[in-house]
């Protein structure tokens, strides 16, 4: 980008709308083009609602999930695309890991159905009511949704598949090079030798 | 429009005017396609100068490269042995392993085609199977668009004018800002580590560096070496010469991170709360250590942590021997090497101060009280310069004048030194001088390039306006009346290849006698040992060889109760080494006391 | 006695020369109208997504190029500039100028394919046997400058890998050259042909006063008479410092779409053109520190281009690892080739299945990651 404008008073002005309209929501401008908010679960799909018919952001650009394994819950992020003023809003929202629910939103948005068949099969939120198939991107899968951050593709690789022999040869530099000087490396070191 | 669109009906029989025109497919395989000059194909890897850093295969996104061993090729300092070898069932050939390569030597050529009935034939060792790929190099890696960081982040230090008007360090040494920058640098190859003597554990510690754990750091750093920041002052660094980085740039600053690491914990006490080593529980055996140079200090620090009751006996008034009193204070401040030695003093090592063995204590009474000993005497006595007029007043030896300016005093070197020698002593013995006031030149007998001095040393020795002259044979020392030196005289050399490959010799030119005038000569060529602290009876049952003592493998001397260690017994001779002795010893210690 | 059902079930796919990759659309079919169709995906997961949290910030940028077959480019670079944006990594002048031209490039080769898969679908596969020997020109051009021909590497954070080889600016003019040439015969054969235009017309209409909220991007948009382009609307690389203009139409059918990306096709090869006059000198690379160190700061992105069929989103979150948290992706199939088509083929004939999907721009690869 050559010429970054630096006057936001239209993104201040999204968020001022925002605020008069929901008192417990925070947002912020984040640069041009991009306003980011927070909302409560409960009020996302009247922020969505009123986003789409007052504000003017009619158009869903993308909805997507993020795995906060460490803090307990999901964040899901809607974001929506105002035509005419040319911003992007981003309302993200918490949900809980432990039977994670959302409220269906695709009659607000058809295309939400895609997005939120995604997330049933990969994260394993459930959208009470929403009629989609079952199956999206994977055929017969009985495990736990793979891209919650506790599923482990590496040990699903070893026990899903078998490698194919020839690479059995295959040596580790640092361990070579110890056990070649007889060098003893402590176990609270090993956590800083490079990664396998 | 209407359904009769003569126009839009006629236009695409255009087509028909391509019949006449030549085709411009490539008749493969008749005609081979010649691809582009960045054409990412197969591998190809010179083996030789490849050294099994593994950095392809970390990289590697896919998990194809193996790091393997090859018949023909053996492992040694520097090289850890190893070659990769591409799994081309999982390559993408994203090139990423070229642009980690720190050496260059891992390329991408023109070669495209890989066609076999055997579906097991996937595995591809660049270099193996295609010796001829070297001349059909096409994505390749300098040093411009290489990934990997060749330039050291620029060490601080005095000027050269200013320091010598007074011995405060020199080495301004690294902010925490830049020790981070230097430590990320590094790529974890490892092959530093089989060079040092000790083995420390390098990519440990600059990775913990690098992550903001100096904490970490330092326990790395004492697993194995109990002087981590006096090595990082003076240490020869080995490590540098065969990092990785080195090949095509500049090694990683491995010694002055460890400087930074140790140097984090100001005081003993700080130490001794980070290392919070694990001591045990005293198991009844006494270790009487000879000598408080490195390799007894370190065989004290760890005979200590294992439970042994450790005394050390040292004939001068501060611990550390050569390395307190040959090394000097702008290299080597006091208040480091105190705080180190006070951590050891703390958590157990007993050291007596000015007791001398042969002297203020015998032998035999170290040898009877204790269920072992290690001796780590080094070498004290200085060599004779060997012409004549060197028994005159104001020649003295490198170790003498440096014994004497660490242990406060400031001998009157007149105005004028030369200092005879090519190592660190004689470099040592001449940046003193400087800052003694006197103007100083330094003869060696060979070529600049091959003085065994530190790089870094001939260097700072130059900044100080130290005049060096090489290919210079001294043969007489000149002095007056009273016998006080006045003059030297010294011939040119020529360097004469001795034929055979070797390294060529100084042959003195005939006639090319010339005389300097000056007032002190330093002599800095050497030292042997003094053994006369230990008795007869037991000297005639110990082995020595060109005036070392002999060990086997075990650091274990001809009597089984005497282990030795240092610039005494080893070939490499410098503080490292002896560090390395004292660990190994303790390991040979308690096996031998506590089978 | 069996109850005789009227409506047969086909399935078109997922090995079918119309699709335009691997999915199925399972078709209930009454005769020859489409009562109900529903599209299977899932033949292309790859599970990069996944993949993506267990490789550092650098070995990532290797697996997105492999989202899109026909244009990896826009991939490259929006994960390129989100991860920049995270970090506030400058790029360099010339490094944008670049990743433009290879942009356009990109956009001018997928124009070239889809020129294929539209005109295929309908029977003229003359069409398809030039575009593609031409596309490979644009290739070459690749080739030289990148070291691959499909899958570039090229464009990652900080900027570009390599500068332009000696001679690239005039190789590059040359092509365009020889394309605007071609033009004039490909406009003879399909564009001025009243068969393809009789074809075309009245086929696959989208609701132009609902398009925007069914989420249909890129030609088809434009198609509808809608002015919307990533590169206009939110302007990225060095696009507000050149001069084009959006395709435009109002018939919002297959026809118009096709119109749309004539126009653009012209309007590409014009901007290679700007590129090249106006590039300026400079670095083309930003180093990244170690790779296997690199620690981007915690934070996210939001980042879109505007590639040859449509919309493509970048999301990406980092959690101040040296591994990303959350790439998430999201190409101009996801809705046209889900919940848009399903609609639009309802009451469809059955022979203009691949003719509307070609239309739409579907490519399933990045439907599924």
């Amino acid at each position: 980008m050559t010429t970054e404008n630096n006057n936001l008073e239209r993104e201040e002005a999204v968020v001022v709308a925002l605020k008069a309209t929901f008192p417990d929501l925070t947002a912020r401008v984040k640069r041009i083009r991009r306003v980011e908010a927070s909302v409560s679960k409960a009020l996302t799909p009247s922020v969505l609602v009123h986003a789409k018919n007052v504000l003017g952001y009619k158009a869903l650009s993308h909805i997507s999930c993020v795995d906060w394994i460490e803090d307990e819950h999901f964040e899901l992020v809607y974001i929506l695309w105002n035509p005419d003023e040319k911003i992007q809003l981003l309302i993200k929202t918490l949900i809980s890991r432990e039977n994670a629910t959302m409220e269906n939103i695709d009659t607000i948005w058809r295309q939400a159905n895609t997005y939120q068949r995604e997330m049933r099969e990969m994260f394993g939120i459930e959208f009470p009511g929403f009629v989609g198939a079952k199956e999206f991107l994977l055929e017969d899968w009985d495990d736990m949704p793979p891209m919650r951050r506790d599923f482990d593709t590496k040990e699903f690789v070893k026990e899903a598949f078998f490698l194919r022999p020839g690479r059995e040869d295959a040596k580790d530099v640092r361990d070579t090079i110890a056990k070649r000087s007889k060098e003893e490396i402590p176990e609270f070191a090993k956590k800083y030798s490079r990664e396998k | 429009m209407a359904f009769f669109d003569i126009k839009g009906l006629v236009n695409p029989l255009s087509t028909l005017k391509q019949f006449g025109n030549k085709p411009h497919t490539v008749e493969y395989p008749k005609k081979h396609k010649e691809t582009a000059a960045r054409y990412r194909g197969l591998h190809f890897n010179d083996l030789e100068a490849c050294i099994g850093c593994g950095n392809c295969s970390t990289i590697c996104m896919n998990e194809a490269i193996d790091m393997i061993t090859l018949a023909d090729i053996e492992g040694k300092g520097g090289d850890s042995g190893l070659r990769p070898r591409v799994d081309n069932g999982r390559c993408c050939w994203c090139a990423l392993c070229v642009e980690v390569c720190p050496t260059g030597s891992l390329n991408l050529t023109k070669e495209y085609n890989y066609v076999t009935k055997d579906a097991d034939a996937f595995l591809w060792t660049p270099g193996v199977d295609n010796p001829e790929g070297k001349d059909n190099l096409s994505f390749t890696s300098d040093t411009n668009t290489s990934l990997s960081l060749f330039s050291r982040v620029p060490m601080p230090e005095m000027d050269g004018k200013e320091r010598v008007k007074s011995f405060a360090e020199t080495m301004l040494y690294y902010t925490e800002e830049a020790a981070r920058e230097e430590a990320s640098r590094c790529i974890s190859c490892s092959l530093c580590t089989e060079v040092c003597p000790d083995h420390m554990h390098i990519p440990e510690y600059i990775n913990a560096i690098a992550q903001g754990e100096d904490e970490d750091a330092i326990r790395i750093i004492y697993d194995n070496n109990p002087l981590g920041e006096m090595c990082g002052k003076v240490c020869t660094r080995r490590c540098e010469d065969v990092c990785a980085l080195e090949v095509r740039g500049e090694a990683v600053a491995i010694r002055w991170l460890k400087e930074y690491a140790v140097g984090r914990a100001s005081t003993a006490e700080m130490l001794q709360e980070i290392v919070s080593p694990d001591i045990q529980a005293p198991n009844g055996k006494k270790v009487g250590i000879i000598g408080a140079g490195p390799a007894g200090l370190t065989a004290g620090y760890y005979l200590a942590l294992k439970g042994f009751d450790v005394t050390i006996y040292e004939g001068h008034e501060y611990a550390g021997g050569m390395v307190m009193y040959g090394i000097p204070k702008y290299r080597l401040p006091m208040d480091s090497l105190n705080k180190q030695i006070d951590y050891m003093k703390n958590i157990g090592v007993k050291i007596e101060f000015n007791t001398y063995v042969g002297k203020d204590i015998s032998f035999e009474k170290i040898y009877e009280e204790n269920d072992a000993m290690f001796v780590g005497v080094g070498f004290q006595k200085p060599y004779d310069i060997g012409i004549d007029g060197e028994k005159a007043i104001g020649v003295i030896p490198a170790v003498s004048l440096l014994f004497d300016v660490n242990n406060g005093s400031t001998p009157d070197v007149g105005n004028k030194v030369v200092v005879i020698g090519g190592g660190n002593v004689a470099i040592d013995g001449a940046r003193v001088s400087r800052r003694l006031g006197a103007d100083v030149t330094i003869m060696y007998r060979r070529r600049v390039a091959d003085m065994p001095a530190d790089w870094e040393e001939i260097e700072g020795a130059e900044h100080e306006s130290v005049e060096i002259m090489p290919q210079t044979i001294p043969v007489e020392i000149i002095s007056d009346a009273n016998n006080r030196v006045k003059a030297i005289k010294y011939l040119k050399a020529e360097m004469v290849s001795d034929g055979k490959g070797g390294r060529p010799r100084p042959v003195p030119i005939e006639g090319s006698e010339t005389i300097m005038e000056c007032s002190t000569v330093i002599g800095a060529i050497g030292q042997e040992a003094d053994y006369d602290f230990i008795p007869d009876e037991f000297r005639n049952k110990m082995e020595f060889k060109w005036g070392k003592m002999l060990v086997n493998d075990d650091l274990q001397t001809a009597i089984p109760k005497i282990f030795a260690g240092g610039d005494a017994v080893n070939n490499t001779a410098d503080a490292i080494s002896a560090i390395a002795d004292g660990f190994n010893a303790v390991k040979s210690i308690e096996k031998f006391l506590m089978k | 006695m069996m109850k005789r059902e009227k409506a047969t079930t086909l399935y078109l796919g997922p090995q079918h020369p119309g699709i335009t990759g691997n999915m199925m659309v399972k078709l209930k079919v009454e005769g020859d109208t489409i009562v109900n169709s529903t599209t299977h995906v899932g033949y292309l997961h790859r599970g990069f997504e996944k993949l993506m949290e267990r490789r550092n910030w650098l070995q990532s940028f290797t697996i997105v190029c492999r989202i899109c077959v026909p244009e990896p480019d826009p991939n490259e670079e929006n994960y390129a500039r989100a991860v920049e944006e995270i970090e506030g990594r400058e790029v360099p002048e010339r490094a944008q100028w670049i990743r433009t031209l290879v942009l356009e490039l990109a956009r001018i080769g997928t124009y070239l394919l889809w020129f294929a898969g539209q005109s295929g679908s309908a029977g003229l596969y003359t069409m398809g046997q030039w575009s593609i020997g031409d596309r490979d020109y644009v290739l070459d051009l690749f080739e030289e400058l990148t070291g691959g021909r499909v899958y570039h590497m090229y464009i990652w954070p900080g900027g570009v890998r390599r500068d332009l080889p000696e001679g690239f600016e005039a190789k590059v003019l040359q092509t365009m050259d020889y394309l605007e040439k071609r033009l004039i015969q490909y406009d003879k054969l399909m564009f001025d042909n009243t068969i393809f235009q009789k074809r075309a017309m009245g086929v696959g209409w989208i609701d132009p006063e609902k398009a925007i909220e069914w989420g249909v991007v890129g030609a088809p948009l434009r198609a509808a008479g809608i002015a919307s382009d990533v590169r206009k609307d939110d302007p990225y690389e060095v696009y507000d410092q050149l001069d084009f203009e959006m395709g435009h139409a109002t018939t919002s059918d297959v026809w118009g779409r096709a119109q749309v990306r004539r126009f653009e096709l012209e309007q590409s090869i014009n901007l290679v053109r700007q590129i090249i006059e106006k590039m300026p000198k400079g670095e083309y690379y930003n180093r990244i520190p170690n790779p296997m160190k690199w620690v981007v700061p915690a934070g996210d992105a939001y980042v879109k281009t505007e590639s040859a069929r449509g919309e493509f989103g970048y999301y990406v979150v980092s959690d101040g690892t040296n591994k990303p948290r959350r790439v998430h992706i999201k190409g101009p199939a996801y809705v046209h080739a889900m919940t848009l088509l399903e609609d639009m083929l309802k009451g469809a004939n059955v022979s203009d299945v691949s003719f509307i999907m070609n239309s739409l721009g579907t490519c399933p690869p990045e439907i599924e990651r």
